[in-house]
């Protein structure tokens, strides 16, 4: 009767375990994308300084607000709107530049984020809160300054 | 004096227009760029709407600058393997480069509209392993814009990204298929 009992048990056991081992396993596999806009804000701050922060020493900066799993850092950008354009996935396109800056921060908006956009103006000064994808640069190839990219963009201010 | 002023003025005028830069150049801010994977497993794929390109219509000079942590895929944890050390490893490098010529240049017409076969040579730089390309797209020309599609096959361990055992091994194609697709304006 105990032995049974304790087999019992045993199986019990085992079965909760694999139910919260396979649940484990889905979660990761069905793991949500981070929700950008309710993810905590690391650093906020111009565009020009974050421009100019890249401009200085663009390893430091990577190593300052990139991620290696591609969780980078959640930024809040405040600066003047010089255009409001949409990319080939019907995002708006938001590019914060000051007009004597030698590159902005381009930031794209969402399915959910864009309807704020559409209501932004150009010469507004905004904060735009995003994830930051890739810094600012001269590219000698290319012959252009690159802009600072922050995607999942929302306007906050 | 007026004379001398007026010889000035014109000689400032001349030097201007002299030194203006003839640019053929258009850039490209809208842009898509697509991965595909395709195995017997799953077919995987990957968006980024976020690269920069130049195209120069006199000398043919094609360049794309890919910001790596732009790809976005349908499963979180995929992301983030892709942009891990183990693959794409996209902090250390965060750009990946095409920098390629037009070499049939003198059978497109950029003054008139219409669509061109267009064949292109270069380099293609991914984790600072660069490879050479050479492959086909369309140019088409409409109303003084460009736009740019092209679709190639890129082999992962050219670049050094192969996995050797495990689900990565498995899932990913050894050989992805890239789609381009880039709309241009007049600088």
């Amino acid at each position: 009767m105990t032995l049974k009992k304790r087999t019992k048990i045993i199986l019990l056991i085992g079965i909760i375990g694999a139910i919260a081992a396979s649940g484990a396993v889905l979660y990761m596999f069905f793991m949500p994308h981070r929700d950008i806009q309710s993810t905590k804000t690391d650093y906020k701050l111009s565009a020009d300084a974050l421009v100019n922060e890249y401009l200085q020493n663009a390893d430091a900066a990577n190593d300052k607000y990139l991620d290696e799993g591609g969780k980078s850092k959640v930024i809040e950008v405040t600066g003047v709107i010089q255009s409001i354009t949409e990319d080939f996935n019907r995002q708006k396109v938001i590019l914060l530049k000051s007009a004597d800056a030698l590159a902005g921060v381009r930031s794209t908006f969402t399915e959910e984020t864009n309807a704020s956009a559409l209501k932004a103006q150009i010469g507004e000064t905004v904060t735009i809160k995003g994830v930051i994808r890739a810094g600012a640069a001269y590219d000698e190839d290319l012959g252009l300054y690159e802009n600072v990219i922050l995607e999942k963009a929302d306007i906050i201010k | 004096m007026k004379k001398i002023s007026l010889s000035i003025l014109s000689f400032l005028v001349i030097a201007v227009v002299a030194m203006a830069p003839i640019s053929d150049k258009y850039v490209s801010t809208k842009t898509h760029i697509k991965f595909f994977s395709t195995t017997p497993v799953e077919n995987i794929e990957a968006n980024n709407y976020a690269a920069v390109s130049t195209l120069d219509t006199g000398t043919g000079d094609v360049v794309f600058s890919v910001p790596m942590q732009g790809f976005e895929f349908e499963k979180a944890l995929m992301q983030e393997h892709y942009n891990g050390k183990d693959f794409l490893n996209t902090k250390k490098f965060p750009k990946a480069k095409l920098t390629a010529k037009i070499t049939n240049l003198s059978e497109i017409d950029f003054s008139k509209d219409g669509s061109y076969a267009a064949t292109v040579s270069g380099e293609m730089t991914i984790k600072e392993v660069s490879k050479a390309i050479n492959e086909k797209g369309t140019i088409t020309v409409s109303g003084g814009n460009i736009t740019v599609n092209t679709k190639f096959d890129l082999t992962l361990s050219d670049y050094g990204i192969e996995f050797k055992k495990g689900k990565p091994a498995s899932n990913i194609a050894k050989t992805i298929e890239v789609t381009v697709v880039a709309e241009y304006n007049k600088q």
